[in-house]
């Protein structure tokens, strides 16, 4: 009984300090719709649908990742750390490529940052996000039009990590998939193979024992480089803190 | 005499044991030295890609403001700094103060409209402080690594060979307090 109560203690206090260590910096964590993530709450419904059905067809297809973020306010944060930081939270685009990018609008500093991905830092160098920022979003977010000023950004950026990647909207994710997703499964299958022959030969010889528990899972898992299928999650991808930033 | 071989499979086992134990030891710091260096080599690659900005930007703000020759030498000398410096800390120190020389020329632009709508200085200026940002995001990184391995030389057991081995601490990256901030404009065209 006392062993109970101890226990209880010692379990409420463990959540407590969960609840403080993720209090203290609320950084909205990615939803289950990675790729929008209306925090402020400014979006409407089509907006969000809009950018999470195109960058889910694009992060199939290409494994690009295009995310929006808008939050309420920077918790004191600069704008420049915060999205730095978010992104690799994130871990938006793909681990090797460094192909992600990143609009986070920050609506009571009235600022908005694009943040670029190594891997699209060539496509999208600091200058261009700017004029592009300026062109597409800026005049239409200082008159508070959340849904217009994200979705036109959202489109002239969706452009150009479409043209950098070869993505082309008509393209069903397996055309530009279909190769290394192939020689995935194929170097998965010959491992099973491998495996399944070892096997064999050891229990042959009669003793069974040469083959490590787990190991046959182990490999077959880290040949699909940490990108589930069912995927909406960041691919493991950084950025160097490269992209723009504005006032509106 | 079976007793003596036993002994001695002990000991080589042993040594065998702590042979490896000092080799992944010494692994060990030689990567976390090795992602050191490398990761400082990031901060020089954007160090260096700011030095290489900067005779664009005053090229493009002379002519706009030929007034303010004092804010745009500090540019420059400053950049001139950064190019000689060579340690870790005199990087610092020189990147801090093309920082403050930056900040404080682009405070007096806010001042030239002409200049603000100019679309080749608005580029300058967004590769700038992409750059900057740039530095600052490969300066906490690299920081984070010195303290890693200071950390790893400085525990037991490691503390014990570290110097042996020849590794030492390594040095931070410090930005210079109230590099970022920035400065109260002396706006005067008298000078």
């Amino acid at each position: 009984m006392k062993y109970r109560r101890f226990s209880l203690i010692l379990l409420s206090s463990l959540f407590i300090t969960l609840g403080l260590a993720t209090a203290c910096f609320a950084m909205p964590q990615p939803t289950d719709r990675f790729y929008i993530n209306d925090a402020a709450n400014i979006l409407s419904e089509e907006t969000e649908n809009y950018i999470f059905e195109n960058s889910q067809k694009l992060d199939q297809a290409t494994k690009a990742q295009i995310v929006v973020v808008t939050v309420p306010n920077l918790e004191g944060k600069d704008l420049e750390s915060y999205a730095t930081e978010l992104f690799r939270t994130y871990g938006i685009g793909d681990k090797e490529k460094n192909n992600g990018l990143l609009l986070l609008l920050a609506l009571e500093e009235r600022k908005f940052r694009v943040e670029v991905g190594y891997g699209l830092e060539g496509a999208l160098p600091d200058g261009k996000t700017g004029r592009m920022q300026d062109q597409y979003m800026i005049p239409l977010l200082k008159e508070n039009k959340w849904d217009e000023g994200i979705m036109n950004g959202y489109k002239a950026f969706f452009a150009e990590v479409a043209k950098e990647t070869g993505y082309d909207s008509d393209m069903s994710p397996e055309d530009v998939a279909g190769e290394e997703e192939l020689s995935d499964s194929i170097a998965a299958i010959l491992v099973v193979v491998f495996y399944v022959i070892m096997f064999i030969i050891a229990s042959k010889k009669g003793k069974g024992g040469i083959i490590p528990g787990g190991h046959l899972y182990g490999s077959s898992r880290s040949s699909s480089g940490g990108h589930s299928s069912g995927g909406f999650s960041g691919g493991g991808g950084s950025s160097g803190g490269g992209g723009s930033s504005r006032g509106f | 005499m079976k007793k003596k071989s036993t002994i001695f499979i002990i000991i080589g086992a042993v040594i065998l044991l702590l042979a490896g134990f000092l080799i992944s030891r010494y692994n060990g710091m030689v990567t976390l030295g090795e992602k050191v260096d490398a990761k400082f080599s990031d901060i020089d690659t954007q160090l260096q890609r700011r030095t290489d900005l900067i005779p664009n930007l005053v090229n493009s703000v002379k002519g706009y403001m030929s007034h303010e020759q004092d804010a745009i030498e500090k540019v420059t000398s400053a950049r001139t700094q950064l190019m000689n410096a060579s340690s870790v800390a005199e990087k610092g120190e020189a990147d801090s103060a093309l920082t403050g020389a930056l900040n404080n020329l682009l405070a007096i632009a806010e001042n030239y409209p002409d200049l603000k709508a100019n679309e080749n200085f608005t580029t300058l200026m967004d590769e700038l402080a992409g750059t900057e940002n740039r530095i600052a995001t490969a300066r906490k990184d690299y920081n984070d690594v010195v303290k890693e391995f200071n950390t790893s030389i400085k525990q037991f057991p490691n503390s014990i060979f570290a110097g042996m081995f020849g590794f030492g601490e390594k040095e931070y990256f410090r930005a210079q307090e109230g590099a970022n901030e920035v400065p109260t404009v002396q706006f005067n065209t008298t000078e």
